[in-house]
């Protein structure tokens, strides 16, 4: 086909990866390949995504357009983007005021405020990690595109 | 890989049986997918937002299931079967599993093809 680029030596491994077509030794060289190279993990990933999504072939359900038009629709969109925005802002300025009073409230003991106060960093670093992980990996994901 | 639910594949007999494979996958969703789920809960209907996660982790363990037998050599994954539990709330839980098998060639094809 005109304009169409021929796969790399490197896509062609990664198709027969996934397709399970290489032999043991292949497949373990493959595997000690896919520690260091970032490019062969992200052809893996796009091949076992398109498998995964072979699979789900099944034809939509009536249900599924609908649900596609009401996603798709602006009063859908929008209400989804307010409440969303609404649910945010009420529940940091929340935890804004739920901090601010506890640094500033005299009757509270500096040991508990100190306490309060690592307990909410520390959530904020392992949320922050978690997140952080998560990014890195979604690229890697190949479940995410799967509907039902 | 054939993977299939019956404990044998008609026209292909076993050859040899490499034992129990299996997946497992626990997932979950973002918590804003979840406040999502606990409101459709006063509504009622499909919640699309658990449909796709129970999805998701069904696709990952039969992967996983399907790698471990291609490890061993296997043809085939026979009687096939999903297992589902909570491990946790909001979390999705699935094991794949089955027996690894060794088929023989299909009648009428020359050995070794």
């Amino acid at each position: 086909m005109a304009g169409q680029v021929e796969p790399t030596r490197a896509e062609l491994l990664a198709m027969a990866y996934v397709d399970g077509e290489l032999d043991g030794a292949e497949r373990e060289a493959f595997e000690a390949r896919l520690a260091d190279e970032s490019d062969l993990r992200r052809w893996v990933a796009h091949y076992r995504a398109l498998e995964v999504l072979a699979r789900q072939m099944a034809p939509p359900e009536p249900s599924d357009h609908e649900w596609a038009r009401l996603e798709g629709s602006p009063l859908h969109h929008s209400g989804n983007l307010l409440g969303w925005t609404l649910v945010g802002a009420g529940g940091a300025t929340l935890l804004g005021i739920g901090l601010w009073r506890l640094c500033t409230d005299s009757s509270t003991g500096s040991l508990p405020r100190l306490a309060v106060l690592c307990l909410v960093a520390g959530f904020a670093a392992l949320l922050a990690l978690c997140i952080h992980a998560r990014v890195r990996l979604l690229p890697l994901d190949p479940y995410r595109k799967v509907q039902r | 890989m054939i993977v299939v639910t019956t404990p044998s594949i008609e026209g292909r007999p076993t050859a040899e049986v490499l034992g129990l494979v299996r997946g497992t996958a626990v997932r979950t969703r973002h918590v804003l997918s979840d406040i999502t789920a606990t409101i459709k809960v006063l509504v009622g209907g499909e919640v699309t937002e658990y449909t796709k996660l129970i999805a998701e982790t069904r696709e990952q363990a039969l992967d996983r299931m399907i790698a471990e037998a291609r490890a061993r050599g296997a043809d085939a994954v026979l009687g096939f079967r999903f297992a589902t539990s909570e491990v946790g709330r909001a979390m999705a839980e699935v094991v794949a599993y089955g027996t690894a098998v060794k088929l023989r060639p299909e009648s009428g094809a020359p050995p070794g093809e």
